[in-house]
This record gives C-alpha cells, structure tokens and sequence, in this order.
C-alpha cells in the first residue's frame, strides 16, 4: 500500500506540469449550430488553449486586449476552449464559441456565432440561472449584439463598465436593472470571446485596435508577436 | 504574412485527462476507517488512477464520430489489498443527419442518471440504488431537438461488466426543456428487461431478474439552487418497487466555488423502505483540485458513513 502510495504522489506530481480545466461546450451541437446557421450541413470541432499556442506571452496579450486580468476557475491559460467551425457543403461558413464567465451566481455561459469577419451573426446565454434569466434570453436582448465585431468592443471598459469614445456597444440596454451584475458579466464575457475568437479562429485581424483600460497594461515586448505556423513570427503591420 | 492567417495547427480534435482521487471515510456500522464512499463492491468511488479520453473525427465537411474512453484503476482497501480496472465509457458514437448512434459501452437511456454526470461524485443518484445502470453495453439511439432529447438504448443489463446469461435492458427517455437554457427539464422514462444483479463487477447472482419501471424526473435550476427530483415505480424480481430521489444543492462563494447538498432517496421494496439520507459539500479549491465531503445514513445498514474526497482532473497534451 505504502508503494502504491509513493506512485500516486509521483503520478501527481508529474500530473501537475500537465494543462489545466474545461472549458465551455455547446450543450447540443447538433441542435445548436443547425439554429444559429440554418444552412449549414455540419460543423468540425477543435479544441485550443493559450497554453498551447503561446503560454505566458499570450496570456499576457490577452489580457491587455480584454483590459483586464484572467481570474477565476476558467480563466487560466491551460483552459481548453471549444470552437465551432460551421460548414455548408466543404465551405467554411461561419464560427461558434463559447466562455464561461463569473456571473452573479455562480457561472454563465456566452455563445456568439461569428461570420468569417469575426461579426456577430448570434448571441446567447447557454447558462445563465439568474431568476431575471428570461428578460436576458429574450431575443430581443441578444439582438442588440448583431452586427457587431471586436472594433465595437475594444472601447469598452470591462472593469469600469464604460466605454471610451464612439462605440455601437454603448447602445446595448440592460433589460433586468435588478441583473446589472450579469449584465457586465456579458459585456465582458462577449470581449473575451470575440479576442478568443481573433486570436485562435481569425489570425488577429483586429490585433492592432488599443482597448479601452489597456493603459493599465503596458504591452510586453512579448506582446507584439506569438507563435504561428510553428515558428515566432512578428505581427507588426498586419491589420484587419 | 503568416500572421494573418488563422492558426489552426494549434488546434487538435482531442481531449485528455488525468484524474486521481483519494477516499477516506469512517463508518460507525463497521466501527472502523474505510476507503470507500458507498461500499467497496461497487465501482464509485474508491482511491483511484484514471483517465477521461474524447476523440473526434471529421472529414471535410464536419465532425462524423466520436469516441469516448474513460476508465480508472481503483484500489479496494478492505481485507487483501487488490487493484481493480474499471471501464466507465468505451463507446463509439456515430453521428447522422438524423440521429446520434453510438455502440460500447455508455449511458443507457433510462433515469435522471442518463443525463447526470456524477463520474467524481460522492453523493450518487438511483441507478447506484439498484434501479437502473450508470454505465451499461450495448447500443443506443438519440437525437436533440429543439424542445429536448429523445432516446432509446438495448443494453446487456449487467452495468459495468459484460455479461450474456440471457440479460438484455430496453429502455428510453423522452425529456422536454433544455436545462442549461430553460433553467428546468422534465425526464420520463421506461425500461424492460432480465437484467443481472451486479454492484460494481461483482455479479451477485447467475441468474437475471425481470425488471421493469417507469421514471419520472424533474430538474430546476433558479439562482444559486438546484433541485433534482425522481420519481421510479415497477417492479424487480416479482417485487413491486417504488423510489423517491430528491438533491437539493446550494451555491456558495465566488463562482458558486461551494456546493452545499442535500439528499434523501427511499426505496421502497418487499413491503419495507430503505431509507438513505446524505448531505455532501463540494469546494472547488483551484481549476483542477476538487475537495468533497459527504455524511451519508443509510437505515438498512444502520450505518453513517463520514467520507471525504480530493479530486484531482488536469488535462494532458500529448
């Protein structure tokens, strides 16, 4: 028993260089992309994570992206995402993904569907247990993030709630006043996706737009390049 | 030139885990230390090593299968120290315009269990109580749609080891409302069969007993609570049986990083009830590291058993 012992504790140790928690699935995906691109015929999903692309540096970058740092259970760098690439025939029509984010009881769940422009064609809640839960589902509610892509979020201020200058996110309403928290927790939640998605889907076409709060994050000299293609490549003067 | 294009080659189509768990109790029946949460004959949850194993395969146009394999090796404790493997899923599912079909070893489609992960938990719903399976073989059919799930399975009726003495379990599961979308689900579900009497793979008699039953379940999930409700009624061995299934958690702390349950199940059989109540806390301590703990009296045994758990579950890039 002792030597089983003894292996368990080297198994954990070793166990604990290895990558880190789940990320965020689509409950059905079947049922799910069908709804969100009706004239798909099937979708093929990856599995991504900051550590594997980049580690530290990503995370970094990231960050300052967002305006804020990763926290929490889900936001660590080995978190694997899920990601959705939504085909009609062999011809790649569109994304899906999915965050999990702090919500004000426990955890929501963001989902955008993404066009191949990184434009929201969809937005919704998969979990969100809030009892004013059905003013923010309705569709009327998602509806206001249609159109918009990460140059209308990179102006918004996660941490403050405000948005700096001219930015279509300004005119998102909350229905559920007695929601705010989770309200936020979606704004920040749809910035985090749509960076996610910019990074791991898009190949950075917005990497150059400065967030707003970023000031609190002075970019790192790793944060102008990251890997691709299997080699350090540097990233200055590729714009959307 | 290359940063612009989008960077698959960091993706892969798999996920792996490594999973450790310890288990410690005390149970006043036996007036002594245990490691084990419910008994050592079944398969959870005992001090273990394993593995959670998704690969998907897509051609072209999208995902066409998917293959699950998770598996542990457990240590029973109690008296000779022996190693047990243990198969949870082994299944391959093949995906249809019109159905999901999957072969191996799975979830039969019977229960609130069919659509309740409880892999690393204490606190165990009724097909742990005799009244269905966790995990069966055999093969299943299933689809999503916008207002739920329906299924059926044909499964050997022998839970985690493969048998064939003549045991066979049909059964299905209609649900309406998507939980995590709707906030609440309804579950009914019927079952048939000779199935055989195993806990864990330990088969407790050669010969397979007629069970049949019909289920009801509800789940709701409002704020930081979650209820989850079961009703079963039918009939095993020529006996009548009736169980009642009720969880009730509470979520606590930062991320709902705290989980508070409670849980009673009866079971009434041969004119008697059996009568289990557990209560059970759950602290998420860091992204991969789990403590659980769990107070479980169950009349029968005339037994409360004190357990606690730390779990572990990291994924590996290969």
């Amino acid at each position: 028993m002792r030597k089983l012992s003894y292996g368990i504790l080297v198994l954990l140790y070793f166990a604990a260089l290895l990558f880190g928690a789940v990320g965020c699935d689509l409950n059905d995906p079947d049922r799910d992309v069908k709804r969100l691109f009706p004239e798909s015929t099937g979708y093929k999903t990856i599995y991504v994570s900051i550590a594997r692309k980049g580690g530290e540096a990503l995370l970094r970058r990231i960050e300052e992206r967002l305006g804020d740092t990763f926290k929490g259970l889900y936001e660590t760098a080995d978190v694997p995402y899920t990601m959705y690439q939504v085909f009609k025939g062999q011809e790649l029509i569109g994304y899906i993904h999915g965050v999990n984010q702090k919500g004000q009881f426990g955890g929501i769940q963001v989902f955008l569907a993404l066009d191949l422009e990184g434009t929201i064609r969809a937005f919704y809640f998969q979990k969100l247990t809030n009892q004013s839960a059905k003013l923010l589902r309705d569709p009327a509610f998602g509806r206001q993030f249609v159109g918009l892509n990460l140059k209308d979020f990179m102006p918004y201020n996660v941490v403050t709630g405000q948005v700096k200058g001219e930015s279509r996110v300004a005119a998102i309403k909350n229905p559920a006043p007695e929601a705010e928290s989770d309200f936020r927790a979606a704004l920040r939640a749809t910035k985090k996706n749509l960076i996610l998605c910019d990074e791991f889907l898009l190949g950075n076409r917005y990497s150059k737009i400065v967030s707003a709060g970023g000031a609190a994050y002075p970019r790192t000299p790793a944060a102008n390049e990251w890997w691709v293609g299997g080699s350090l490549a540097r990233t200055d003067g590729d714009m959307p | 030139m290359l940063a612009g294009l989008p960077c698959f080659a960091f993706s892969s189509s798999y996920l792996f885990f490594f999973e450790a768990q310890g288990i410690a109790g005390y149970s006043t029946a036996l007036k002594k230390a245990v490691y084990f949460s419910i008994s050592q004959k079944e398969a959870m949850q005992k001090p273990s090593l394993g593995f959670d194993y998704v690969q998907r395969f897509s051609g072209a146009s999208g995902d066409f299968a998917v293959l699950a394999v998770q598996a542990r090796l457990a240590v029973n404790a109690e008296g000779e120290r022996t190693l047990e493997p243990q198969l949870y899923n082994a299944y391959l599912k093949l995906k249809t315009r019109a159905v999901d079909i999957w072969i191996g070893h799975n979830r039969p489609k019977f229960g609130l269990s069919s659509s309740l992960d409880n892999h690393g938990q204490l606190l165990q719903p009724l097909s742990m109580n005799g009244l269905g399976f966790d995990r069966d073989w055999g093969v299943g059919v299933e689809h999503d749609y916008a207002w739920g799930n329906a299924g059926i399975s044909l499964t050997t009726g022998s839970g985690m080891p493969l048998y064939f003495k003549g045991n066979y379990f049909l059964s299905g599961r209609y649900s309406r409302g998507i939980l995590n979308q709707d906030n609440h689900s309804v579950g009914f579900s019927v079952g048939y069969g000779n199935v055989l009497d195993v806990m864990g793979y330990h088969l407790m008699s050669e010969t397979p007993m007629e069970f049949y039953a019909a289920g009801l379940d509800f789940t709701v999930l409002r704020n930081n609570l979650e209820h989850r409700l079961e009703f079963m009624a039918g009939g095993l061995d020529r006996q009548g049986i009736f169980a009642l299934f009720w969880r009730t958690s509470v979520g606590l702390l930062e991320e709902s990083r705290l989980k508070l349950e409670a849980q009673p199940v009866i079971v009434f059989t041969k004119l008697k009830a059996q009568v289990q109540f557990s209560v059970g806390a759950t602290y998420l301590a860091t992204a991969d590291w789990t403590l659980r703990a769990m107070v479980q009296y169950d009349e029968e045994m005339k037994d409360t058993r004190f357990v606690i758990q730390v779990y572990y579950y990291k994924g590996i890039r290969l």
